[in-house]
């Protein structure tokens, strides 16, 4: 029952799979006119969804704790490992201890019960290891999301996958927008943050400390 | 039928009396108050019967009135029967038995009356005397305060003696022989010869004769049970699910309840819409009750969704509506208006503190009781009375109080007490009692489950008392020299009496309990209690009044001794005045190996207090880690005089210890808007597994009364590790919940 | 709507949202799953869907499709205790015992991919379940019992 890693596995398809899906997103050009300067604006964006607490707190390292963003108790609004003890594992679904699924049970339903464990269309789990955002700098984290050995293979096309997939089986970034039960959606909505990272790819998925180029790369023509 | 042999044995009469195919043993009580219903002879129809022993031909079954919260005394009460009785513990039914007055509990009175649990001067002796006949005419079959094994323990073994002798006396006109010759064994009688006769088989005949009461109780060294390690007779069930709590209970037709109650305690409802609710599936009815709404569904699921989905206008809240008004009201009510009483005042403090003196304020906050189980009941009431399932520790108030909200006699509400999944105080209270009874009057003939969800606990329980201390202290020569310890505190017992229709005679001892009575011998040692106007509701919470004061004392005590320059645990020994405690300090100073270095980064703290007369130490073991304190290790020795299980008893001593460091480091209820701000255990979470540190228990017994054990482990833990902190790393914790100062790992 | 549960087949007509936990006890009368908290905070509700510890409170009943739950009825009954239970029973773990079927699930199907846990191990895979009475000492000392116990099977 468990698809242990679905995001690390998605490749990037040729054929745009989101034309037929069910995702609800219109889907922007990738071949826009985006200048550089547009295209780190956008990267701006990108960046304060990644290191909102709702999309950051499951971007650990090897420590594999996932972290939580407190509402209430001594601190609140404090970031803080997660409660119960809670421990990924090199399985990084808790696996070797206790499954996220335990709690975090694979729902398509809204969540809407204050205080309890968020679920999403797909089963719940830390992103893979190469994908840690905790501790990085702006420009590491874009040096990671650009890069297809560090990113699962994706390419701009599939970045853009990535997010209507997503979409269509009601996971973890379109629960980053609609965590629901009182919790703070990460900024923008899921079709901003898919508008921002098509112009993010179009102007040649700039990274901040890039020096300034004089045409765009090539990931973004293909 | 009764035949009323009476004795004065201890504080109670024992008898037997005939009932439908067999016999049953048990205790007279005087059905009308008399100039001294303990001693005097009762004529027939003066004495009211129950059993603790019952015996018919089908089999034997044992009556254990105190309620079972997970303490252990169903089990502990059958032990203490079949000791005596010569019976195995799984030979025997074991029932709650139904509410009756005969049931009162001698022990728990001896702790309403202000006088320190080893006090056995004239006064005090005559106070207890006094309150327990009160609670004897008053009915109450009360479980809490640490009293069911005090209560029990005498009784029932000698319940379970009078049945085993005059089984033996009706065995010896069967054959003839001398009950002397006769032996018992495994619910058998055994003759010389070694023919074994059922006490089944004797049940009929041992009702034709006169009990036999003049039994002495056995000499501890015969025991088979008490003392050793016992397989509760909870346990097989309770580790597979098929031990049927409250909550658990079904009856054909029933329906489900859910409520939605003002969340501003005691606040109206002042307008509602309830046309979401009332059109969501399985919804039957929605009805008014007292302070809100409940909902009448097919589903327990069904009636939480629509009780959430009713639109309400709530009224204010009768006590102040943000948290900082009622911390407020504490700090103000140090003044001779609100003074309740100096309860103890040695030497002379003010002279004593005329030179230079260390100050300190304490804090304790709120704190919800949530036991795992919610608070449930089921009530089907109609014209001929009401029948109620829930488990409570006041099983003749919950028929007072069934009975008054439908409208009958007590008589007529017939209780069925269930095994409880927790208490910690919170089913002495009858909040889920009279809103089921509202409910269940309002649909007659239908058997309702009212649960509460644990969203509504929350807002409806009624927390730990909030205090503060003031302390002022001098040392002098490297000795404590003097202390004045000024506490004040809402008072739980007149907020709790308060709903039960009653009021407090006198000053309230819980405010300063333990701490007044504290066993050391200063040059100069003041305790008085203030208290704080009503704010909102509150109750007994494990531990009760001890569980602020036994932190405000220990911890400034330790503060005392750092400044004196001297050692926590010599300088209690040193001040010590009672024996039984002098024991308890000196075998946790062995445990802990008490003054052997611990390394860096690390600390030990020591606390000891005594509630409900039993004094508990305890030395707590903390590291400083980078990523906060880590608690690693907790000694704890406690003197109850007599340790009826050993096995339960370091259970419920790690329990308690649980229960006291875990509530300290994180937990709290805190008002704004005039409602609780915690609504689930996220935000009130204790103690879990894994913060948990291993807790090595002693259990003394040179105290002269047998006492027990649930509540008495609470008190001293958040001092000892509150000081456990301060020897790692400096910082003097004086207000709970800690986490609001120090990380914790 | 048809659930498999403790190896029975049950057909119920309930709302596809409506909470396994509630479902098992309300509609099929199965109440070893206990409520406590509703939010995944306690597990007392704790059962095992295709042999997965999960909260029943958080499992729509509509999201379950034929998977076999198992309760603590069927991991094993008075007469013929799982190791696990009887390890609870050894140890004497439950005091009010209401969090302990919870319990007893999460630590029997920990143990069941996991046969030699360390201490941490097992002070992570049991952290999630609360126990108000604090029996946590003892269930740790269980928890190993039963490791033993399975593995000697």
């Amino acid at each position: 029952m468990r698809i242990l890693l679905a995001a690390a596995t998605a490749m990037a398809c040729a054929a745009p799979l989101w034309a037929e899906g069910d995702h609800g997103l219109t889907i922007p050009s990738l071949t826009a006119e985006v200048t550089p300067e547009a295209g780190l604006e956008a990267w701006d964006r990108l960046h304060e969804v990644f290191t909102h607490p709702r999309c950051i707190n499951c971007h650990v390292g090897e420590e594999a704790v996932p972290l939580w963003t407190t509402t209430h108790g001594a601190n609140p609004g404090e970031t803080r490992p997660h409660g119960m003890n809670i421990h990924g594992g090199d399985s990084r679904v808790g696996a070797e201890y206790i499954d996220c699924g335990t709690c975090h049970v694979t729902s398509t339903r809204p969540n809407t019960t204050p205080g309890a464990p968020p679920h999403a269309g797909l089963d719940w789990q830390l992103a893979p290891l190469e994908f840690q955002w905790t501790g990085k700098t702006p420009a590491e984290i874009c040096a990671q999301v650009r890069d297809p050995e560090r990113n699962g293979g994706r390419d701009g096309a599939g970045l853009i996958e990535h997010i209507t997939h997503d979409a269509e089986v009601a996971g973890f970034i379109t629960w980053g927008f609609t965590p629901g039960a009182g919790r703070e959606p990460a900024p923008g909505s899921l079709q901003s943050h898919l508008d921002d990272t098509a112009a993010w790819v179009a102007a040649g998925m700039p990274c901040p400390g890039d020096p300034l180029p004089a045409s765009a790369p090539t990931e973004a023509s293909e | 039928m009764g035949r009323t042999r009476t004795i004065a044995r201890r504080s109670f009469l024992i008898g037997s009396a005939a009932v439908l195919g067999g016999v049953a043993f048990g205790t007279y009580l005087a059905v009308k108050p008399s100039e001294n219903p303990l001693t005097e002879s009762l004529a027939e129809g003066e004495a009211a019967f129950n059993p603790f022993v019952k015996i018919t031909e089908q089999g034997i079954t044992l009556i254990a009135p105190h309620a079972d919260s997970g303490q252990g005394v169903h089990s502990m009460q059958t032990a203490l029967i079949a000791e005596e009785l010569d019976i195995a513990l799984d030979q025997a039914e074991v029932s709650f038995g139904a509410p009756d007055p005969a049931y009162y509990n001698t022990a728990m009175a001896n702790d309403a009356v202000p006088f320190a649990a080893f006090d056995e001067g004239l006064a005090a002796r005559s106070m207890r005397v006094v309150a327990s006949s009160a609670f004897k005419i008053l009915g109450v079959q009360g479980t809490g305060g640490s009293s069911s094994t005090p209560d029990q323990y005498d009784k029932l073994r000698a319940a379970g003696a009078m049945a085993r002798e005059t089984l033996k006396a009706a065995a010896a006109r069967r054959t003839g022989l001398p009950a002397e010759q006769l032996k018992t064994e495994n619910g058998r009688v055994i003759t010389p010869t070694g023919e074994a006769i059922p006490y089944t088989a004797l049940a009929a005949e041992a009702a034709q004769i006169p009990p036999v009461t003049d039994t002495p109780l056995r000499d501890p060294a015969e025991w088979r049970l008490i003392g050793k390690p016992m397989q509760r007779t909870d346990i097989v069930a309770k580790s597979t699910g098929t031990l049927p709590y409250g909550i658990d209970i079904s009856l054909p037709d029933m329906l489900h309840a859910a409520v939605r109650i003002n969340p501003r305690q005691g606040g109206e409802l002042l307008d509602f819409d309830a046309a979401k609710a009332e059109a969501m599936r399985g919804v039957k009815a929605v009805l008014p009750v007292t302070g809100g709404l409940a909902v009448v569904a097919d589903n327990t699921w069904r009636a939480f969704k629509a009780a959430e989905a009713l639109e309400v206008t709530w009224g204010p809240a009768p006590y102040p509506a943000e948290q900082a008004e009622h911390w407020e009201a504490v700090a103000n009510s140090f003044t001779p208006e609100r003074l309740n009483t100096t309860w103890r005042d040695d030497g002379d403090v003010d002279t004593a503190h005329q030179g230079e003196v260390i100050t300190a304020e304490y804090r304790a906050p709120y704190v919800a009781h949530q036991p795992l189980e919610p608070l449930g009941a089921i009530i089907r009431a109609d014209a001929n009375g009401a029948e109620v399932w829930s488990g409570h520790q006041l099983p003749r108030f919950v028929q007072m109080q069934v009975a008054a909200k439908v409208g009958c006699e007590m008589e007529q509400v017939t209780f069925h007490n269930q095994f409880i999944g927790g208490s910690f105080g919170h089913r002495l209270e009858f909040d889920v009692i009279t809103l089921a009874a509202e409910i269940a009057a309002q649909l007659p003939g239908v058997p309702i489950k009212l649960t509460f969800s644990r969203e509504e606990d929350f807002a409806q329980d009624y927390p730990r008392q909030i205090g503060m201390a003031r302390s002022t202290g001098s040392v002098k020569d490297g000795r404590v020299e003097s202390w004045a310890l000024d506490i004040a505190t809402v008072s739980s017992s007149v907020s709790q009496m308060g709903r039960m229709g009653l009021s407090l005679s006198g000053p309230d001892a819980q405010i300063v309990a333990g701490a007044w009575n504290m066993p050391f011998a200063l040059p100069h040692l003041r305790v008085r209690g203030y208290i704080v106007p009503e704010l909102a509701p509150t109750s007994s919470w494990r531990s009760v009044g001890a569980s602020t004061s036994g932190f405000f004392a220990e911890g400034f005590f330790d503060e005392l001794i750092h400044a004196a320059g001297a050692d926590p645990l010599e300088e209690r020994l040193r001040l010590v005045t009672r024996p039984v405690h002098r024991q308890v300090l000196e075998a946790i100073g062995e445990m802990s190996n008490w003054g052997s270095d611990l390394g860096a980064g690390r600390g030990r703290g020591l606390a000891m207090f005594e509630s409900f007369g039993v004094p508990v130490a305890e030395v707590v073991e903390v590291t400083d880690t980078p990523a906060g304190i880590r608690i690693d290790k907790v000694f704890v020795a406690a003197d109850v005089g007599r340790v009826v299980d050993p096995v339960n008893f370091e259970n419920l001593v790690q329990g308690g210890v649980i229960w006291g460091l875990g509530h300290a480091i994180n937990s709290e209820i805190t008002y704004a808007d005039g409602k609780a701000e915690q609504s689930n255990y996220h935000m009130a979470e204790g103690m879990r597994l894994y913060q948990t540190p291993q807790i090595e228990v002693r259990g003394l017994e040179n105290g002269s009364h047998v006492r027990g054990i649930g509540e008495p482990p609470v008190p001293p833990a958040a001092p000892a590790l509150a000081n456990a902190i301060f020897a790692a790393t400096g910082t003097r914790l004086r207000e709970m919940p800690f986490y609001k100062h120090i990380n914790f790992v | 709507m048809e659930l498999s549960v403790n190896g029975t087949s049950y057909s119920l007509d309930v709302e596809e949202d409506m909470p396994l936990l509630w479902a098992l006890r309300d509609e099929l009368g199965i109440t070893g799953p206990k409520y406590g908290c509703g939010i995944a905070q306690c597990g007392a509700c704790t059962v095992h869907i295709d042999g997965q510890a999960v909260r029943s409170c958080q499992m729509p009943v509509g999201d379950i499709g034929n998977a076999e739950i198992t309760t603590i009825e069927g991991l094993g009954t008075p007469e013929a205790m799982h190791a696990v239970q009887q390890a609870w029973v050894d140890h004497q773990v439950a005091q009010c015992g209401y969090c302990q079927s919870g319990q007893i699930m999460q630590a029997a199907a920990f143990l069941e991919t996991h046969p030699e846990p360390s201490d941490e191990d097992i002070d992570r895979a049991m952290s999630s379940n609360l126990c108000r009475c604090g029996t946590y000492p003892r269930i740790r000392a269980a928890v190993k019992t039963a490791a033993a116990k399975l593995q000697g099977a």
